[in-house]
Parts: C-alpha cells; structure tokens; sequence
C-alpha cells in the first residue's frame, strides 16, 4: 500500500527539452574484425560533437543490441552525464526500426541525426540551419555535399521549385579536396572518384539571399525537423541494413513535398571503423585537446609467422577468397545474428 | 574510412515487434524515505509481468532519472534479455514525458501502460485484450474492476445505452473485499471506504458474451497505440498530477473507458505486500546459445577476426 504522498507530485519542474536534440545509432555486435575500432571512433564522434556544437542539446544514443562492452562504455558515458537518453534494445532491430524510435519519441524541435562513426567540425550545426532557414520545405539537409543521388533522379520535391522566382536551379563543382576527402571517406574505387570529379552536383539557390545547397542528402549524418520526421515514420524495418529500407526515408520525404539538402562544404566526415594519424590531429584540432583521453583500443598485433604468410598467400586465390569470405559471414552471423534465434 | 563491409548488411531479418508494448515507467530517486522499498516493488512488479503474461509481448522500461541502484538492476535484466527496450532518461522528463516518448515509440500495435508499483496476475493481458476486441470503441482497459469519478465515463454511459447488441446493468458488481483492497492501497481508511462503497453502484455492458465494468483509471491500462497518440504530446511541466487530462481526454473524444471483472492486477503502493515478497521469479533466459558459451565464442571470434584481417588490412 501507499505510505505518504509521493513527493513527485508536489509541483517540481520536469525537464523541458532543448531546441535540438542529436541522435546516434551504434551497433557494436563485438570489438573484432570489422568492429575493432568502433568503440573508439566513437568517443572521438562525440568528442567532436561536443566540441563543435554551437548550441546546447539533448543527446540520445540508441543502441541497436550492441555486445555487452559497447553497452558498458555507453553506460558508462551515461553515468558521466554525457549521454542524456540512452536506449538499450536487446535486438537489432535494423537502422529503419532504429530510425522509427528516434523519430517517434524525440521531443526536441530539431532533429540532428548521425551514423556512429561520423565526424563533427565546427560550423555544421549553423550551416545546416542556414540551409533550413532559406529552403523551408528542406526535409532533410546534410552537413556534407550530397555525391550519391540514392534515389537515382527520381527525387521530384525540388520540381516544385522550377517556376519559383525566388529560387534557381544550377550546378555546383565541389572543390577538388572535398571529393577526395569524401571518397577516402567511402572508400572510394579510383573509377568512382574519377567519376565525382567529372560530375557537377544538382544545385538550387535562394535568389534573395543567394545561398545556395546541393540537392541530396546522405542517410549518415542529417538535420530533419521533428514534424517532418514525425510525417515519415513508420518506415519498413524488417533486415539489419537493407539499402532499401533505409531508402524509404527518402522516398517518403519526397513524396511528401520536402526536399533533400545538403551544405556546400564539409562540415561533418565518415570516419568508418578505421583510425589514422589524419584523424587524430583533426580530432585534437577540433577538441583543442590531445585525444589520449579517449580510450584506447587494444590493437593486436599480427606477427606473420610462416604459417599466417602461407594462410595469406591462399586466402588470395579466388576459390579460398569465396571460401573464407563466406566463412566471415556465417561466423558473424552464428555470433550475433538474432535471426539465427528465431 | 570504411575498411570491408559492414557484416550487419548480412544481417537477413530482424526481430519484428510483438503485438503488445507492456511499458513501465519508474521514478525512484533515491532509496529512502517514500522510496524506501520502491525498488522491491519494482522488481516485484517485473516479476509479476515475467510471470503472468501469456500472450507474447515486448517489455520497454522508461527510467525517468532513478537512482544508480535501480538503474544498475534495470540494465542487469536488460543484458538478461528480460527487458526488450530500456530507455534510460538523465532527466526526469514527468510521467507525461515519459508518455510522450512511450506512446510514439512503443512498437506494438497496443500499449498496456503500468505504474511500477503494480503486481500483475494470469490473465491480465488476454481479459484486457478481449474486452478491446469486443468492444472496439473502447479507449482505455484497466485490469481492475474499481470505480471512478462519473465524469470520467459520461461517454461510455452514453453509447451504451444506444447499443442494441450491448446490455448494460446497474448494480454491485464489485466485491467489497476487492474494492477495499485497492481503496487501502491509496492510503484511505476502511471507515472511509465503507462509506463509499455503500453510497455507489457500478455499471456492467456486455457484448457479444464479454463482460466488463465501466471504469478505468491511469496507473494501469491496455489501450490501442493508434487511441493513445492522439491525445499526445502531454504537458510536461511537472513530473506528476497532470496525466489524468488522459481520462478526461478519453472521454471527450468519445472513447470507452472499461475494466475488466476481476482483480488481475494490484496496486502495491510504496509498501511490498507481504506475499509479493515469495513470489517465484526468472522469466525464460533468451540467451542460451551454443556460440555464446566463452570456450566456444572465443575461437569462433579470433576466427572471424583473421578472416576480416586476411582481407580487409
């Protein structure tokens, strides 16, 4: 029974969310192989998030059933007061079924959301809302210039614009440092870049103030307004990282008039699962401090014996390459795939 | 930059969410004082979920800023897999906060909301749910028969009475010994009770053979997720004392506001009852696989790790 009023009803204030509100999905299944330096990358994320933030925000991390270390340094950044809402799922419930929480309960008016490897510099936040303050229907709008046009032209919400005075439809040529970099970035084959770098990008520029955006945005890191977030989810989540799943965010944004943008420059930069010395120095350059705070991985070190030399020598041929290839697969999901469950 | 694929692309299905989002906000600031017991009566009321509910379900638990010790016990049974979704909150966000983030996010197509101070008994989920299937206008279905304020069903009078295929009885349909019992639990006096019961009668509809009590209040209640949206966003100013507008919201807009016939779930307050305390606990342990034995892991992922170095370094 209840004993004395519970003193939660007596009037104090409850917490009342930031304009902008950031959230990242990390999934982490184990700290090997492809995942090694995950933990990592994503202490200097959000160091740089921090760092280069121009204004105060909530943060929400949800993990997307991660291995119990990832867990444990996320509840541990929780503990520290660095994480404002975290969300453990006990499954992967995809980045769409990830995405469909987020944008479902996020109360911040803005909504920042970001892959868990993506670098934050100083600017992004005002960039991007230039680009909403300009562009109004803007949906979508990216912190990078958009290269990879993921719904293939059929995007329509800028057609809308054509015969608006206010607004003019052109080309932008990135400079060449940005496509380089965006092409590290993804890995890049020598004949897509050559490819980025013979192409302009699709461009539209508000007359009266002469900004102008790359059409297109990137599923790794963007700003959406809550109302427009709200208006496209429930979105299709049925596999871990379907590129068709997550697709439907785009067609469904454009579907409903909004456009996808994306800044001039780079603000933020795909760090993916590997660290450099080119990463460290920009890190401490937009931290201003030295990243040795940020916790060390455990780097196993390879000494080829001749056994190892002999293994890679095999694992060359065609036949073992499928082989093995396979093996990677089946191995991961054997140790983490919740499918393999069911 | 990306160096191989990322294995989660070879990911061919993911868990899809059950029908029903069982959803538990807890508030326990500290282990003192009111609080003193709360986290026994939290672990006694997941216990009771585990235990007593047959019909498949997610369990998402919202901490709304607890204290470090149910925190630690709420991640434990995360990592357990006893808990599908736990969202922990460095704010305390108000019980309409909380909502706000529930009622939007929770995956299934119905919410069955709880206090964390509530014990559940079998059957609760499935009677709840039945009376949603019989009675499709229905907005909100407590697993207690209790009374409560008229105007809080003035709607629900209403419709019954223009049903044909709906029979509606005036009469005691409550025991006294069931009322009381909750009625304690709030803290009020038998005498005051008594007074109570005496001076009202409860209203029963039956259709299409199920029976259910007018009624139904906030701190426990299966509703339809579709239902429950549009009432939000809640006001979040205070952490408490401003959910009941959900009452009065439901009946406005037209909707039904039932219970079920019998007691299937208790309010225990910030006092574990003294038979809470034996109740059986473990729910079914989901991560028993081979793969996850350490000898057995171990090798498997140094595997995986040459492979990935083979190839990708």
């Amino acid at each position: 029974m209840r004993i004395g009023k519970n003193p939660a009803k007596d009037g104090l204030p409850a917490y009342t969310p930031h304009r902008l509100g950031v959230a990242l999905i990390v999934y982490i299944p184990f700290t090997e192989g492809y995942f090694e330096n995950s933990l990592e990358i994503f202490h200097y994320q959000l160091a740089s998030l921090r760092a280069a933030t121009a204004e105060t925000f909530d943060l929400l991390v949800f993990d997307n059933g991660s291995c119990p270390q990832a867990v444990s340094a996320l509840q541990e950044l929780y503990d520290h007061r660095q994480i404002d809402w975290l969300i453990l799922s006990a499954h992967n419930m995809g980045k769409a079924g990830a995405w469909n929480w987020i944008f479902a309960s996020m109360p911040n008016q803005l909504i920042c959301y970001a892959d868990s490897d993506v670098l934050f510099r100083p600017g992004w936040l005002e960039a991007s809302l230039e680009v909403l303050d300009a562009f109004p229907r803007a949906g979508m709008i990216g912190a990078q210039p958009n290269f990879y046009d993921v719904m293939a032209g059929e995007g329509k919400a800028q057609d809308a614009l054509k015969d608006d005075e206010n607004y003019a439809l052109g080309e932008y040529w990135p400079d060449k440092e940005i496509i380089d970099e965006y092409c590290l970035g993804i890995g890049a084959s020598d004949d897509l870049s050559e490819q980025f770098r013979n192409s302009p990008l699709p461009a539209i520029t508000e007359q009266k103030t002469r900004i102008q955006a790359v059409i297109g945005a990137s599923h790794m890191q963007f700003l959406i307004p809550r109302d427009v977030a709200r208006e496209v989810i429930p979105l299709p989540s049925t596999k871990g990282l379907l590129r068709k799943e997550t697709m439907s965010i785009d067609y469904k944004t454009d579907a409903l008039g909004y456009l996808h943008l994306s800044t001039q420059k780079s603000y933020v930069f795909h760090m993916g699962n590997t660290v450099n010395e080119r990463l460290i120095e920009e890190v401490e350059r937009i931290t201003g401090s030295p990243t040795a705070a940020a916790p060390t991985q455990k780097r196993a070190q390879w000494k080829e014996s001749n056994a190892q030399r002999w293994m890679t020598s095999l694992a060359k041929r065609p036949r073992f390459q499928r082989l093995f290839l396979r093996a990677y697969n089946v191995l991961f999901r054997a140790l983490y795939s919740e499918a393999l469950e069911k | 930059m990306r160096v191989g694929q990322n294995p989660a692309k070879s990911i061919d299905t993911v868990p899809q969410p059950a029908r029903v989002t069982v959803a538990v906000v807890t508030y326990i600031p500290f282990l003192s004082g009111y609080y003193k017991q709360s986290l026994d009566v939290l672990k006694a009321c997941l216990r009771s979920i585990w235990e007593n509910t047959s019909l498949p379900y997610d369990l998402l638990v919202f901490d709304n800023a607890s204290c470090d010790e149910v925190r630690d016990y709420l991640s434990v049974e995360q990592s357990q897999k006893h808990i599908q979704y736990l969202v922990l909150s460095d704010k305390n966000m108000g019980k309409g906060g909380a909502w706000n983030i529930i009622f939007q996010a929770a995956a299934g197509e119905f919410v069955a909301y709880t206090d964390s101070d509530i014990r559940f008994y079998p059957g609760w989920l499935s009677d709840s749910l039945a009376i949603l299937d019989a009675f499709p206008q229905a907005g909100m279905v407590t697993a207690r028969p209790m009374r409560t304020p008229e105007a809080f069903y003035t709607h629900t009078l209403e419709w019954a009475r223009s049903q044909p295929d709906v029979s509606l009885e005036n009469g005691r349909y409550i025991p006294w010994e069931v009322y009381l019992q909750h009625v304690l639990s709030l803290g009020t006096s038998e005498e005051q009770a008594r007074e109570w019961y005496e001076s009202r009668s409860d209203w029963r509809l039956t259709r299409h053979g199920v029976k259910a009590l007018i009624g139904a209040a906030h701190f426990q209640f299966t509703a339809r997720k579709s239902t429950l949206q549009q009432f939000l966003p809640f006001s979040m100013d205070r952490p408490m004392g401003q959910v009941r507008s959900l009452d009065e919201q439901i009946n406005q807009a037209g909707y039904l506001r039932l219970t079920t016939c019998e007691p299937l779930v208790m309010h225990m307050g910030n006092r574990l009852p003294d038979s809470a305390a034996d109740m059986p606990v473990t729910p079914t342990d989901r991560s028993n696989r081979l793969v996850d034995i350490p000898l057995i892991r171990k090798p498997l992922l140094w595997l995986y790790d040459r492979i990935f170095k083979l190839y990708y370094q």
